[in-house]
């Protein structure tokens, strides 16, 4: 018998609604089973890989034999690919390794109950990058440079560590030692409506108040076209997302010259007002309580006209399943802000080795994180993966480059891709976001200070100074 | 005499309309759910609402059957909220009659300390609870599991026990006594049967917590005790939420509830009679 991947060229979001069904946590890997698709390799080929080119590595895949390792992460496409693939994972080396699927609103807690607690019952996880300065500093984790430099446990020049987009490899570093291998993640972009732009007149914005006045432009409730739309929904990761790419566009530093983080100086009030000024304006009413995929689903259905999110929303909007515009989307890097920067978001989920594991389940830990980040199965999980989803997410440079990826990526509109790689490349900015310990109490003050900002509970100014306070507090203590 | 009899209609009649206006208020979003659940994923954001369109079952049969079924999380649930329940009332009723007729020593002290736990916030027993489970060996087990609800329930269902055998007139079991009965053919023969609707609305109120329990679960489950409230997250991924058959999974959740809740009915309703015949106890 012979399946053939559907559309290998093609980027296939055509299924993607039914992309949870068909890479099931569980059964997933028997459904999908297609050994036929690579049967054209010798019998060295895994069901999804060839493992003859991991085995081109220069260490001992089976060192850590027989070890048993759970890794923590969440019900996303990418992993459920990655859930897929892991039977050849457990070929290559003799690693019972299981991923264990929590909701994104629960990860965090669990890892750090987990990490701080010395349990060792992930042996990994799927880790927020704005969480490493909190685990490095209480040493839940390992750096990770022992493990690179360690020829024995690594072979760089296979690997190639150097290849991973550097702002990724940056935000999961702490003091310049590496803390988190990044596997997927992504970069916030311009999504607009080319049909109603093209109308209008109007080119994707450049400068921050081309792209309000574009909104203004666009903007006519009256036949359901909203100007545009960005993460309204209280969090660290929603608003708290989207602002600091405006608050540094702005010329906002988080930290001041004596290193104290400040949050109200008049960076942020410009910045603060300009968000709420065009989320009152010209979005739909409710916006503040809007996460990314309330953004992706109204622009799908063709009642924004612009916003800006994560490149892997495209996902979404390109679905014809789904979306109502496909094929009349644009897109374009983060505008210019007042101080010249573009500053996009440096989003991945990264995977750090929990220290209190033992010797041979740090290196059977070790031994997934660099197979689950090499080139091989970055392929094997996004353009290569044999299921209607397609990772777009991959987290190194040379994937990127890639015509089989770009064929796959090229599909969801207008120059997605120099859109995204160009984000990758130039506007990526490690301080994009406050990187300390306290992050997750900082992170939730500022987000409730935006929302109350929004809503009109209280003045930007006041807003912040009360948001100032409590940071200071939570600093102090 | 008509007049009185329409005021009287006319009455109802308002009381009825308000009755089913609220009503309509609180059914509606599971209305919605039903509806969404028969939809296409396309048509669940269309707007306006579509309100002719071709149902489709097939997010059950993708909640059910599909990669990501729910079917194994169910029947997790089902241990979990079996097990709990059962050994609830097994310890409780007991434990109950002892409260509410033994003259123990501390027992003020006792009633108090049975109800502390439920005075902790569950998040603050979260850490607690983790760490004792992962001494023991316990951690993503069904019998941990279990044991940690049994910390909420138990106290709630004596409590609830010890107010219903409270009301049970002591001459009952005065009268078994007198007929030789010992303690236990007591509480069995003569109390039990008069208790029976609180102990069915004891059974809804724990099965239904464990059922609906969510932070302990994802906390100290895992691979192995991943209950349908954890299980359900797999449509609610950060990518995107599959509206249709996160609804159908929710339906499908409540069904075990549903049965429940209508069997148990049935005893709350007998309970009810049995009292009102014998004209006392409860007060």
């Amino acid at each position: 018998m012979t399946i053939r991947r559907e559309n290998p060229a093609k980027f296939n979001f055509k299924n993607i609604a039914r992309r949870s069904v068909l890479k099931g946590a569980v059964s997933g890997a028997a459904l999908l089973a297609a050994p036929a698709i690579f049967s054209g390799r010798a019998q060295a080929a895994g069901k999804y890989m060839d493992l003859e080119s991991l085995r081109g590595a220069n260490i001992d895949w089976r060192q850590a034999e027989g070890a048993k390792i759970t890794i923590g992460v969440i019900p996303a496409g990418y992993f459920k690919n990655l859930e897929a693939v892991l039977p050849d994972f457990a070929e290559l080396t003799g690693i019972d390794a299981r991923l264990e699927m929590t909701p994104p609103g629960q990860i965090r807690q669990k890892a750090v109950l987990d990490l701080s607690s010395g349990t060792g019952t992930w042996a990994s996880h799927a880790a927020d990058p704005m969480y490493y300065p909190l685990y490095v500093a209480n040493n839940w984790v390992d750096p990770l440079d022992g493990y690179l430099g360690n020829g024995k446990l690594t072979d760089n020049s296979w690997f190639q560590y150097e290849d991973i987009l550097a702002g990724w490899r940056g935000v999961t570093s702490v003091d310049g030692k590496p803390y988190g291998i990044p596997f997927d993640g992504e970069a916030t972009i311009q999504v607009y409506r080319k049909d109603v732009y093209d109308k209008l007149g109007l080119k994707p914005a450049e400068t921050f108040e081309q792209f309000m006045s574009n909104a203004e432009k666009a903007h006519d409730p009256d036949n359901r076209l909203w100007g545009s739309a960005l993460r309204g929904f209280r969090g660290a990761g929603q608003n708290m997302y989207i602002y600091p790419s405006i608050f540094r566009a702005f010329g906002g530093e988080w930290f001041d010259s004596s290193g104290r983080m400040v949050v109200n100086g008049p960076e942020a009030v410009a910045a603060l007002e300009w968000y709420v000024k065009l989320l009152n304006n010209y979005s739909p009413q409710g916006v503040e309580n809007w996460n990314w995929p309330d953004i992706a689903d109204a622009f799908g259905q063709g009642t924004v006209a612009s916003y800006i999110d994560a490149h892997g929303s495209a996902a979404i909007i390109a679905n014809p399943e789904k979306s109502k515009v496909v094929g009349k989307i644009g897109f374009a890097r983060w505008p210019k802000g007042p101080s010249g920067k573009r500053v996009t978001s440096i989003w991945n989920w990264s995977f750090p080795i929990n220290a209190a594991l033992s010797d041979k389940d740090k290196a059977a830990t070790w031994l997934f994180i660099q197979w689950a980040a090499s080139k091989e199965t970055q392929a094997a999980t996004s353009y290569a993966f044999p299921g209607a989803y397609k990772r777009t997410g991959a987290n190194r440079t040379s994937v990127w480059g890639l015509d089989e990826y770009k064929a796959v990526l090229s599909a969801a509109g207008d120059n997605y891709i120099a859109a995204t790689t160009e984000s990758f490349a130039e506007d990526t900015d490690v301080e994009w976001r406050p990187r300390l310990p306290q992050w997750p109490a900082v992170g939730d003050t500022m987000a409730t200070a935006i929302q109350s900002s929004l809503v009109g509970q209280s003045s930007v100014t006041e807003a912040l100074n009360e948001a100032q306070r409590k940071i200071d507090a939570v600093l102090k203590g | 005499m008509t007049s009185r009899a329409s005021t009287k209609y006319t009455r109802n009649a308002i009381w009825f309309v308000a009755g089913g206006l609220l009503l309509f208020v609180w059914v509606i979003p599971l209305i919605w759910a039903v509806i969404v659940s028969l939809k296409s994923e396309s048509e669940v954001l269309a707007y306006p609402p579509s309100i002719f369109f071709e149902p489709t079952l097939q997010n059950y049969r993708d909640a059910l059957f599909g990669g990501v079924s729910i079917l194994p999380s169910l029947g997790t649930s089902m241990i979990v909220s079996t097990a709990t329940t059962v050994l609830t009332i097994v310890i409780a009723v007991p434990a109950a009659y002892a409260f509410a007729r033994l003259n123990l020593r501390g027992k003020k002290w006792l009633g108090f300390y049975t109800l502390a736990t439920q005075m902790v916030p569950p998040v603050g027993l979260v850490i607690p609870y983790f760490l004792i489970l992962n001494k023991v060996g316990w951690l993503d087990s069904y019998q941990g599991m279990v044991t940690v609800y049994l910390t909420f329930s138990l106290p709630f269902a004596i409590w609830l026990l010890v107010s219903y055998m409270e009301d049970i007139p002591w001459e009952m079991e005065e009268a078994a006594f007198l007929d030789k009965a010992n303690r236990f053919q007591t509480l069995w023969y003569v109390i039990l049967p008069q208790v029976r609707g609180g102990i069915a609305v004891t059974v809804i109120f724990i099965f239904l917590n464990a059922w609906n329990e969510f932070l302990f679960a994802v906390q100290l489950g895992g691979n192995t005790v991943r209950p349908v409230t954890v299980a359900m997250y797999n449509f609610v991924s950060v990518e995107q939420t599959l509206w249709a058959k996160l609804s159908a999974a929710a339906l499908v959740a409540m069904v075990p509830m549903i049965i429940i809740g209508i069997a148990a009915q049935k005893q709350i309703v007998k309970g009810l009679t049995v009292g009102a015949v014998k004209g006392g106890g409860r007060r």
